[in-house]
């Protein structure tokens, strides 16, 4: 009890060491890997994202232009966006909210095949 | 004549959140034979480890332990590294010592926080774990995220630590220490602390060895074996010595671990003293080479061991695991025989139990 005391005294003085969630939100770290983003307008369909995907969270199909995700396969680990050569790709740092269903995410590439050799 | 009767220890008990079950025969609250029966979390991961491609055997072996997921892919990558074998830079191996050992701070945080809890000093575990997220916050600035840190890639480390996060992580590391001093003062010195824990489980040096233990298990019983000895990674240029108790019981296991958590804080305050300037990554192309290797590191519960076998492929042919808690599992048939029923979870705390590691 003693050894403990000092330790005791700073808890009862200082201020609580949980935050009142989720009114209180703490701010995600700059470097944090959040979620990822797609930018239809960039991506031309190359398909290095999907291959380069460990968990299989993305699949391309360019005949008809689209480039399926499954948000609840991703495993965040920031593979597809270094991968990227349209920088299509972004991590947010934001953590993506919870959800009940696992949604399916669908996007039209509109971007075009630059001509000059990555 | 006092009767015998026979327990299932789990695989689902509030004292132990692993799958693991120990058939425990006691008579008049004393232990006098128990059986670990395992086999409740195997996943596959060594085959699925040959299906999929050598790059992405580092997101799945990550996988394999929650707590130490940082060695499991520092281990996984130097195993495939080898098979060429490739020249990594120096700044990258510091890079990876620096965030191996801010993953033993936070995994023996942890382990010291449930060893109270085991015989009952809830606080104190609560107060281990706030220290420990301060640490899980440093591994988020600088690895990217708290537990699955995906920071190594074969071929160096996707991350650096620049000037402003080098000073984040020294501040945050001096608080840990001074908050740990206070807390680890109290375990090794409290009168109920010792109580409970000095002479209770003692393995001898001559038995800790025959039964293959490793890491602070081992280390605990006065044998000085650590596989950062081999000097992998940066090991070779810091400052290191294993640290070494000769009891072998529970409390010279909590000694170990508690010395090691600052140790660790000082190795951590090493390297970032030393960290060479350089490229922190190299390009590297093709598949591994056709030709096998071994991959020893030292995990927070002690010696990982990875064995990878190339076929020139980008698909490895053979991948196998050893983990620490595998080899430390067979010390419950010398810890518990002739123990009371409630040292029974003290006992297997001082192991660092991880059956999910141990399953893979």
């Amino acid at each position: 009890m003693a050894l403990m005391l000092p330790t005791i005294l700073r808890n009862f003085f200082g201020g609580p060491a949980t935050r009142m969630y989720p009114v209180q939100v703490r701010e995600p770290f700059e470097n944090a890997r959040g979620h990822v983003t797609f930018n239809d307008d960039k991506c031309f369909l190359c398909g290095l994202c999907a291959t380069k995907c460990p968990s299989e969270a993305i699949s391309i199909d360019k005949e008809k232009r689209l480039l399926t995700f499954y948000p609840a396969r991703c495993i965040v680990c920031e593979v597809c966006a270094l991968a990227c050569p349209g920088d299509a790709i972004d991590m947010v740092f934001k953590w993506r909210a919870p959800f009940y269903h696992k949604p399916v995410e669908v996007h039209e590439s509109r971007g075009k095949r630059p001509r000059t050799p990555m | 004549m006092a009767t015998r009767t026979t327990v299932p220890f789990g695989p689902q008990h509030p004292v132990l959140p692993e799958p693991v079950q120990l058939r425990i025969t006691y008579e008049d609250e004393k232990v006098v034979e128990v059986v670990p029966v395992i086999g409740y979390g195997q996943r596959g991961i060594e085959k699925a480890c040959e299906l999929n491609e050598y790059n992405k055997n580092i997101y799945l072996c990550e996988r394999v332990c929650g707590i130490c997921s940082y060695q499991h892919s520092e281990s996984v990558v130097l195993a495939t590294e080898q098979l060429w074998p490739l020249d990594i830079p120096p700044r990258t191996k510091f890079l990876r010592t620096i965030w191996a050992e801010m993953a033993r701070t936070h995994s023996h945080l942890l382990w010291l926080g449930l060893f109270a809890d085991a015989f009952g000093y809830e606080s104190m575990f609560l107060q281990f774990w706030r220290i420990r997220e301060k640490v899980l916050d440093i591994l988020e600035q600088t690895a990217g995220h708290r537990v699955i840190q995906s920071v190594n890639v074969v071929g160096g480390v996707r991350r650096d630590i620049d000037e402003a996060q080098k000073k984040t992580v020294i501040d945050t590391l001096n608080v840990v220490r001074r908050e740990s001093d206070d807390l680890v003062n109290v375990l090794i010195n409290d009168y109920t602390v010792k109580s409970r824990t000095v002479g209770v489980g003692v393995m001898t040096k001559a038995q800790a060895m025959a039964l293959g233990c490793v890491g602070p298990t081992l280390r605990g019983s006065g044998v000085s074996e650590d596989a950062r000895l081999t000097k992998y990674s940066a090991y070779g240029e810091l400052n290191y010595e294993p640290i070494v108790e000769t009891a072998g019981d529970c409390y010279a296991r909590m000694k170990v671990r508690a010395r090691e958590l600052f140790q660790a804080i000082d190795l951590q305050m090493e390297a970032l003293s030393k960290l060479p300037e350089g490229e922190i990554a190299i390009k590297v192309k093709g598949g591994p080479p056709a030709n096998e290797t071994v991959a020893r590191t030292e995990a927070p519960r002690g010696e990982l061991y990875y064995y990878a076998k190339g076929n020139g492929t980008r698909h490895l042919e053979r991948m196998k695991i050893r983990t620490p808690t595998f080899a430390n599992l067979p010390a419950v048939l010398i810890l518990l025989p002739g123990c009371q029923l409630a040292d029974v979870p003290v006992n297997i705390h001082s192991l660092d139990p991880c059956i999910s590691c141990t399953e893979r």
